[in-house]
């Protein structure tokens, strides 16, 4: 009988299951230990401490580090800085994303062709792109300036990265161009899925292409866009290469934002100990959009 | 008072003709169904007079008006989808409200609608609610409800009910039939179903790829079917159709299917060269008679028995009144209603009337 071998084993088939299980995920639990637990609780530790970076070597300060930050005009200047950035380039982002993927569903001719090509700028490498950029900015030989001067909008060529706000504005545009197709595609492999029918009951209830928009589109996007706007505050918000190669944080503080202070403090300035403290703080105010994003995608998934 | 009107309505999808040539006229208070196999042009056929899809070429009419240049929202039509296309982020109220509310209609007119309509399809409970939460009856009543609100002089309706189960879907089609007999209403009602389009329509535009192989009440399409398409088309179980030929047998017709010669009232004049046959289950009598068939298939339904039958190579089909204790392999004697026999012209599948019927 096997309920007798069992019992001759000491242990249930439920518990014998159960270890299986975690034997199982043990290999799981243990990688992400090491390169994600580990990590962000010595990051944590490091905070507490003032470390030379060349060195790594340090004392225990205790909460000095996060005074000195919360007391500095710094911290919050960038902070303002990055919710600016944040807020800008993602606006553009939505606003191209959507109308981009509208314009993608439709009928338009070489439209697989044209659903190819407008990833191009996501998966181009920053530092190319924004050489690209740089270039086109350029005060004295770039084609913007000489496009709009051409055009007769502008008399004289514009500083546009080295100063503000024209440095802002540049590199949110930057920014929408490379991350807007992220936007698309997730917008429209969502249109894809709306019914047909919804917008030739609409049509025969007498709404016009603007009223289908609002009345049947938007409101199937709503989950979608929430959360592609979630996902991409958190990543916008640390964005650190684009605009570091683009600005440098420059012209003198005007776009230097926390990921880019966090870099100064640890490689610049030598201090690891602050810079982590700039780090996890960061992290604590990224963590209000991560739990909103999981909370949106468990009840998604409900 | 003609209502709807079909004028040579052509339409083509590429090089892909789905609709060669359509001619209809529906009277104004209709309930016709059109009925056919899939893809047979019956959607497009609704679709073109929705104004979700252009003709290639032809007219349609809607009243005195020709609505070919039309748009959906222009022609005075409704329409009811099969997947009931309900807005869902919008409650019940506001998807019935929706087509005033695109219309201008002032917000006191819009509550006095949803009222009436809502108590005419026994929505009010509902109203709050939004379509997700709502059972497939429920969601094809708020649908019919939208269609409802405007007043519209044609209702159009998609297959509404084969999203939902038989049970709930013989119900909604007593709704329909009480529905139409209230308002009175021009009703155009797309569907595969026979039982639907015989229980509902009065008449019924039978289709087959593209054209219109019979447009008649339900009762002269079951008794009287145009042709060989029709007639295999309506009724279940199936006619029986066999190849036959037609004789004179001294005076009267005598049609030879199979191993049988039946002898038919009929004279024996003018007939054509080769026949198909048909009988429909009804009309073959288990029990006694002339001929002897061997029992292929026994299907008790409770209230009768299909028979499947064999005669000397001639398949039939018979209902038995009961549980008729049958085995299969028996041999059974049978007769036929010979008067209810159908001949189709073997030539061009049409049916052919003896004279002196």
């Amino acid at each position: 009988m096997p309920d007798i071998a069992l019992q001759r084993s000491g242990l249930s088939r439920e518990r014998r299951d159960a270890l299986l299980g975690l034997l199982l995920i043990a290999p799981t639990v243990l990688v992400l230990g090491a390169v994600i637990v580990y990590p962000l609780l010595s990051a944590i530790a490091l905070s507490f401490q003032s470390v030379y970076t060349p060195t790594l070597e340090g004392h225990w300060v205790g909460l000095a580090n996060y005074r000195e930050l919360l007391g500095s005009g710094g911290f919050w200047a960038a902070l303002l800085t990055t919710a600016i950035w944040t807020v800008g380039t993602l606006t553009l982002q939505i606003l191209i994303g959507v109308a981009m993927a509208l314009l993608l569903h439709q009928n338009i001719i070489f439209r697989s062709l044209a659903r190819s090509l407008v990833l191009f700028p996501y998966f181009l490498s920053t530092v190319v792109a924004v050489l690209v950029w740089r270039w086109l900015f350029n005060d004295l030989y770039g084609i913007v300036n000489h496009g709009l001067m051409a055009a007769g909008i502008i008399d004289a060529p514009v500083n546009w990265l080295g100063a503000m706000p024209n440095a802002m504005l540049s590199i949110m545009v930057v920014g929408a161009w490379k991350f807007f197709p992220f936007v698309v595609i997730a917008v429209l492999a969502r249109l894809q899925t709306i019914p047909e029918a919804l917008y030739e009951a609409a049509r025969i209830d007498g709404a016009g292409p603007i009223s289908r928009f609002f009345d049947v589109t938007l409101p199937q996007l709503r989950e979608v866009l929430t959360i592609v706007i979630l996902l991409r505050t958190v990543w916008d918000f640390k964005e650190f290469d684009l605009i570091y190669l683009m600005t440098g944080g420059g012209p003198v503080n005007g776009t230097r934002t926390l990921p880019l202070i966090v870099y100064q403090q640890a490689f610049g300035l030598n201090q690891m100990g602050m810079a982590a403290a700039y780090a996890v703080s960061m992290m604590l105010v990224m963590l209000v959009f991560m739990l909103a994003y999981l909370q949106r995608a468990r009840k998604a998934a409900a | 008072m003609v209502q709807v009107v079909f004028e040579k309505v052509s339409k083509a999808y590429g090089d892909t003709v789905a609709i060669p040539g359509l001619d209809l006229m529906i009277e104004s208070g209709e309930f016709v169904s059109l009925l056919g196999p899939s893809g047979c042009g019956k959607s497009t056929t609704l679709r073109m007079l929705a104004g979700l899809e252009q003709p290639t070429s032809g007219n349609i009419r809607i009243g005195d008006r020709d609505v070919v240049n039309l748009a959906p929202a222009a022609r005075d039509i409704a329409m009811v989808f099969q997947s009931y296309a309900l807005y869902p982020h919008m409650t019940v109220a506001e998807n019935i409200c929706y087509p005033l509310k695109k219309r201008g209609v002032a917000k006191a007119d819009r509550a006095i609608k949803l009222a009436e309509v809502a108590a005419l399809l026994q929505l009010e409970p509902l109203l709050a609610r939004k379509p997700g939460q709502l059972s497939g009856g429920q969601q094809q009543r708020v649908a019919l409800g939208r269609a409802l609100v405007r007043e519209p002089s044609v209702f159009l309706l998609d297959e509404p009910l084969s999203n939902l189960d038989a049970s709930l879907r013989a119900h909604m089609r007593a709704e329909l039939i009480e529905l139409h007999r209230r308002l009175g209403k021009t009703m155009v009602y797309v569907t595969h179903d026979q039982l639907e389009a015989m229980t509902m329509s009065s008449r019924i535009a039978v289709m087959r790829a593209g054209e219109l192989q019979q447009f008649a009440p339900p009762d002269e399409i079951y008794n009287r079917p145009a042709n060989v398409f029709v007639a295999g088309f309506i009724g279940t179980p199936a006619m029986a159709l066999a190849d036959g030929s037609l004789a004179d047998g001294g005076g009267h017709l005598v049609v030879h299917v199979g191993p049988l010669a039946v002898a038919l009232p009929y004279a024996a004049a003018a007939r054509p060269a080769a026949v198909t046959v048909g009988i429909r289950p009804e009309d073959v009598l288990v029990g006694e008679g002339p001929w002897q068939a061997q029992v292929r298939l026994v299907e008790p339904t409770g209230y009768e028995t299909i028979v499947a039958l064999d005669a000397g190579g001639l398949a039939l089909t018979a209902r038995v009144p009961g549980s008729k204790a049958l085995r299969v392999g028996e041999t059974v004697p049978f007769d036929l209603r010979r008067e209810r026999i159908h001949l189709f012209d073997k030539s061009d599948g049409r049916r052919w009337k003896p004279a002196g019927r």
